[in-house]
C-alpha cells in the first residue's frame, strides 16, 4: 500500500509538473505527458482494484485541470478521462504476465501507443462537438509526438519506479513473484 | 475475476457514474476546488520557473550585451520622437474632443494579474492566473495587456482563476475591422503548429477584400468583451463559399505572456 500512496503522489507531482514544461516546437507544438506513463506502470505493478483506483485519480485530476467549460457547456465531460485511463490501463493490466516474465520493451511500446490514444479520444471527442473533421500533420504530430515521448521516456521511469517499489517492500514486484 | 476485483470494479462504475453526471455548474465549482487546493503547488512552480528562466537568459556574452546595448539605444531614441509625436497627438485629440463634446472615453477597471501556469494540454489553450475571486474576479471577464486582449476567464477559485485564450477555437470574439463596416467573429484555430498561432476572422461578407496590416477590433457584441479592445492585424484574407475570411496575427504575443490585466468594469 506504500508503493500505491507513492504512485498517487508521484501523479500530482506529474500533472503539475506537465504544467511547467513547455511544449516542443520542433514537433509541432506536442505535449510532453508523464502521468500516463506513471499509470501504465501502475496498471501493470499494482493489483486490479488499485489498478482502477490509480487510473480514477489521474484522470480526476486531468478531468479537472484541463477540462473546458464554457457558458454553460462542458466541453468533454468531467470522467471521461478516467474511462480513457482505466480501459487503458486494463489492456495493459491484460498483458501483465509478460511484464512479469521480464519484458518492458513490449509495455514501453503500448506505454506510447495508449498515451497517444488518450489525446487522440480528446481530439475525437472535441471535434465530434466542435464539427469539421480535419487531420493535418500538425494533428498527427500532436498526437503522435506525445506518444513517442511518452515511449522514450518509460524505460526511464519504470526504472525509477522499479527501484521504488523494491525500496517500498512492495510485494507484487515481478522478481517476488517469479520467486 | 475474483470477488475483490468485481467490487472495485462495481464501485469504479458509480464513481465514474457520479462524476459523468456532472452539469456544467457542478463541473465548474470542482475544478475550482483543485485548482484552489494545488494553488500553492502552482505558485511554488511558477517561481522556480522563473528563476531557472532568469538565470538561463541572464547568462550572456559580452558581445551579446553590446549588441544588445546599441539596440536599446536606438530603441530609446525612437521612442523619445514617438513620444514627442503622441503628445502632439494627444493635444489635437483634446482639443477635437473639446470641440465636439465627445463623451469622456470610456476607461476600465483593472486588476493586475501574473500568469501561473500555461495550457498543459493539446487541445485547449489556456493560462492560469493568481488572482480569484477573492480579487472580486468572475467568470467571463476580459483579461488583457496594454497590447490588446489576451481572453477571457472561465473557471474561478478564491486565488487562482483559469484565461480561456483568444487563440482558443472555443473564444469567439465579435470583431469589427477598422476602416470599413466589416464585422465578423474571431476565433482561434483548433491546431496550431507553432508559437504563434493564428485567429481566424470568419462571417464578413464575401466583398470585405481586407489588406493585409488592417486592424480588427472587439465590436462590443455579445456583452463579454467591451468594444475597442485591439484583437490583431490581418494577414491574408480569402473568400469562401458563403462569407469571406481572414487570417489575424495576434495583437498580443501570448507565447512570452507574463502580465496581464483582468477587466472587472468601467470606473
Amino acid at each position: 500500500m506504500i508503493f500505491f500512496g507513492v504512485l498517487l503522489i508521484l501523479v500530482v507531482i506529474a500533472q503539475i509538473a506537465e504544467f511547467f514544461i513547455p511544449p516542443l516546437d520542433w514537433m509541432y507544438h506536442a505535449h510532453i505527458y508523464i502521468v500516463p506513463v506513471l499509470v501504465f506502470y501502475g496498471a501493470m505493478a499494482l493489483p486490479f482494484p488499485l489498478m482502477l483506483g490509480l487510473a480514477l485519480w489521474a484522470g480526476i485530476l486531468l478531468d479537472a485541470l484541463t477540462v473546458q467549460v464554457i457558458g454553460s457547456k462542458v466541453e468533454i465531460s468531467l470522467g471521461w478521462s478516467i474511462l480513457l485511463y482505466a480501459v487503458l490501463a486494463g489492456i495493459m493490466h491484460g498483458l501483465r504476465p509478460l511484464f512479469i516474465r521480464g519484458r518492458w520493451e513490449v509495455h514501453c511500446l503500448l506505454t506510447g501507443l495508449c498515451t497517444s490514444s488518450i489525446i487522440l479520444a480528446q481530439y475525437l471527442m472535441i471535434t465530434f462537438r466542435r464539427g469539421t473533421f480535419m487531420f493535418t500533420k500538425e494533428v498527427w504530430w500532436q498526437i503522435g509526438g506525445p506518444g513517442l515521448m511518452a515511449m522514450l521516456m518509460a524505460p526511464v521511469i519504470f526504472w525509477m519506479l522499479n527501484w521504488i517499489a523494491r525500496m517500498t517492500r512492495y510485494p507484487y514486484l515481478p522478481e517476488r513473484i517469479f520467486e | 475475476m475474483n470477488r475483490t476485483s468485481i467490487i472495485a470494479l462495481l464501485i469504479f462504475g458509480a464513481i465514474l457514474g457520479y462524476f459523468l453526471s456532472f452539469g456544467a455548474d457542478t463541473t465548474r465549482k470542482f475544478q475550482a476546488s483543485i485548482y484552489q487546493m494545488l494553488s500553492p503547488f502552482f505558485s511554488t512552480g511558477s517561481s522556480v520557473q522563473k528563476q531557472i528562466t532568469s538565470v538561463r537568459t541572464g547568462l550572456k556574452s559580452l558581445e551579446e550585451l553590446e549588441k544588445e546595448n546599441a539596440a536599446l539605444n536606438v530603441d530609446n531614441r525612437q521612442l523619445r520622437a514617438t513620444n514627442q509625436a503622441l503628445r502632439d497627438v494627444e493635444h489635437e485629440v483634446n482639443r477635437l474632443r473639446h470641440a465636439l463634446n465627445y463623451r469622456e472615453r470610456s476607461v476600465f477597471k483593472l486588476i493586475p494579474a501574473e500568469i501561473v501556469t500555461r495550457d498543459a494540454s493539446t487541445w485547449w489553450h489556456t493560462v492560469t492566473v493568481n488572482r480569484g475571486k477573492e480579487d472580486h474576479i468572475e467568470t467571463d471577464m476580459p483579461v488583457v495587456t496594454d497590447e490588446g486582449l489576451v481572453g477571457k476567464t472561465t473557471t474561478v477559485s478564491n486565488t487562482i482563476s483559469v484565461v480561456l485564450l483568444v487563440t482558443d477555437e472555443n473564444c469567439k470574439v465579435a470583431s469589427s475591422v477598422e476602416g470599413t463596416r466589416e464585422q465578423g467573429i474571431v476565433s482561434g484555430e483548433r491546431v496550431s503548429g507553432g508559437l504563434a498561432p493564428l485567429l481566424d476572422l470568419n462571417f464578413l461578407t464575401k466583398q470585405a477584400n481586407l489588406q493585409p496590416g488592417q486592424k480588427a477590433y472587439t465590436s462590443g457584441v455579445g456583452g463579454v468583451f467591451p468594444s475597442g479592445l485591439f484583437l490583431g492585424t490581418v494577414k491574408s484574407f480569402k473568400v469562401r463559399e458563403l462569407d469571406g475570411q481572414a487570417k489575424l496575427a495576434p495583437a498580443v504575443d501570448l507565447s512570452h505572456l507574463e502580465d496581464v490585466f483582468v477587466v472587472t468594469g468601467r470606473k
